[in-house]
């Protein structure tokens, strides 16, 4: 059974088709990320599958729970964590009560030890807590009763470099514990650094749900290629080859005569066979071939129109 | 169970405690000053140049008496007024300023129905409504006592008992409008002011053909100078009141079930 089963879901607020036929599943054990730059639609999905809002048409199960119906999804909420993009508490309370609330209700076996990770100033009012602070209250009370299915939305924001590593190596540890984490970003470096598939989401359609491996080897390879002879862009027949840029790169102290030196870099998501048989025409002064970082992909996804 | 209830109620005793205290300060201030307004004054003459309209409103019969100044000065205005208009404020904001804040995100994602979270939070309300219910006869019965008068006690402890649903009643205004309305303070103006304008209708309409229409007002079941000056109680009101208010809890939930917060 899928931890997270969504299917065909949208939501029609009037003025904005937040999602739109929104489809995918997220299996058990697994740690999802669900991508897309702000205004997608993340959160609406994340809102009505915890049930905060009616789905317009379509569907969607938590842990086997229909989230349509309130009784099904409050049998399943026992054991799940959740923690919103924003996470607002009683503000004249201190997190000590905030957290005691949580426990009389859904239990807090981890608390302590979550406490030692993520440590909000207890004692203080929470209107007195930073945005990282907050977040790191709604942390604790996420994973506290020690839940099959965490469901985060941008759980890293607000949070220092060192609290996001930390919280990074946490995450982890939960997989290998078996717990299922569905988490929401922007942030691509995270979600490479966390999780096993990917789906990205853009005005409120799904582009592609995929591992994040599948995502990498489809999105191609870096090349820098620094070849000694002038080269044109006209010269790079090459099909599969994206974002050319053609420059001159003849150093001063170069041997070669001035102008006979050109940098190529580009995006190359073709054949790589190909790619050696079209780069064995020149002779190389530098080749450097990576994977195309996740920003670039994204750019893929968004920034064609 | 009845988490939800506890903490809110908590978080509301400092308010409730405050609020006492204030209504009791009035209250000593208006029974202290009874003795020299009754020797200086016939204060039923002066009521007898009252508009009817305004005799109606308050319900005033005599104020010659310590009962019908209490039922005048202090039930019918801190209690029917201030303290109804206190609590169709308060449930206004039981729901709105939590959903306008974001916080009922993080009270939903709990394993709590919808239903609990209304009916716990309007639970809440009963800090508030115990604690003014039971300080204030021992602050008018010390007082009076103070004064060298002697109050019916049976009447003032009538007179609170029957406030209760009564103030229920404005509950339940305001919990229908924290439901419906998104903003705190938009649900909060609204139910303060259906309250305030259903006693206005309720008094305006007072021996009109129109009079029917006060029926839909709470001022109608609960009239402090027929406890406090006559000795009768309106029981079937009370059972009308409480009747009312399970009526728009029992809306109000059904609202909050089905609504998208």
């Amino acid at each position: 059974m899928a931890a997270i089963e969504v299917n065909g879901l949208t939501k029609d607020y009037g003025e904005v088709l937040a999602n739109d036929d929104v489809t995918f599943d997220v299996a058990e054990g697994e740690v999802f990320g669900y991508l897309g730059p702000n205004g997608a639609g993340k959160t609406t999905t994340i809102r009505t599958l915890m049930g905060f809002q009616s789905p317009t048409a379509g569907s969607g199960t938590l842990l086997g729970a229909d989230v349509r119906t309130e009784e099904e999804l409050l049998a399943a909420k026992r054991r799940i964590g959740y923690l919103p993009a924003t996470p607002s508490f009683d503000e004249t309370a201190t997190g000590q009560r905030v957290l005691d609330l949580h426990a009389s209700i859904k239990g807090d076996e981890r608390r302590d030890e979550l406490l030692e990770l993520f440590d909000p100033p207890l004692s203080r009012p929470i209107r007195e807590y930073s945005t990282g602070n907050a977040q790191k209250l709604g942390l604790v009370q996420a994973f506290m009763h020690d839940p099959d299915l965490v469901v985060m939305d941008e759980p890293t924001s607000g949070l220092d470099p060192l609290m996001q590593r930390r919280f990074e190596e946490f995450v982890r540890a939960e997989r290998s514990a078996g717990t299922t984490v569905f988490l929401s970003s922007h942030v691509l470096s995270e979600v490479r650094r966390l999780c096993d598939r990917v789906g990205v989401i853009r005005d409120g359609r799904i582009v592609t749900v995929e591992s994040v491996a599948d995502l990498l080897g489809r999105s191609g390879k870096s090349v820098l290629a620094r070849v000694d002879d002038r080269v044109a862009a006209d010269d790079v027949t090459l099909s599969g080859v994206h974002d050319l840029s053609v420059r001159d790169a003849t150093v001063p102290d170069d041997s070669a005569a001035p102008g006979s030196v050109t940098e190529l870099t580009f995006t190359y998501t073709g054949d790589v066979n190909e790619l050696v048989d079209f780069l064995d025409r020149f002779d190389l002064l530098e080749l450097d071939v990576e994977e195309a970082p996740l920003e670039d992909v994204f750019m893929r996804f968004y920034g064609d129109d | 169970m009845l988490e939800i209830a506890r903490y809110d109620g908590r978080k509301r005793l400092t308010g409730a405690l405050a609020m006492t205290v204030g209504i009791a300060a009035l209250t000593a201030m208006y029974v202290g000053l009874f003795p020299s307004i009754t020797s200086a004054a016939n204060l039923d003459e002066i009521i007898a140049a009252y508009p009817p309209a305004f005799r109606e409103a308050f319900d005033i019969r005599t104020m010659n008496t310590i009962e019908g100044f209490l039922a005048t000065q202090l039930y019918a205005f801190a209690w029917v007024i201030l303290l109804g208009l206190y609590f169709a404020y308060a449930a206004a904001g039981l729901v709105a300023a939590d959903v306008e804040r974001g916080r009922m995100d993080m009270t939903l994602s709990l394993p709590v129905s919808r239903g609990r979270v209304v009916l716990e939070k309007f639970a809440s309300l009963s800090v508030p409504l115990f604690v003014a219910n039971a300080a204030m006869p021992v602050v008018v019965f010390v007082s009076t006592l103070a004064i060298g008068e002697e109050v019916a006690m049976e009447r003032v402890l009538m007179a609170h008992v029957l406030s209760v649903p009564y103030l229920l009643a404005c509950a339940g205004i305001g919990l229908l409008a924290s439901v419906v309305v998104d903003r705190a303070s938009v649900a909060q103006r609204a139910a303060a002011g259906a309250v305030f304008a259903l006693f206005l209708v309720e008094s305006v309409v007072a021996g009109t053909d129109l009079e029917p229409l006060g029926a839909l007002s709470p001022t109608r079941y609960y009239v402090p100078s027929e406890i406090l000056v006559d000795g009768t109680y309106d029981l079937g009101g009370a059972a009308a009141l409480l009747a009312g208010t399970a009526v728009l809890v029992l809306l109000s939930r059904e609202w909050f079930r089905r609504r998208d917060v």
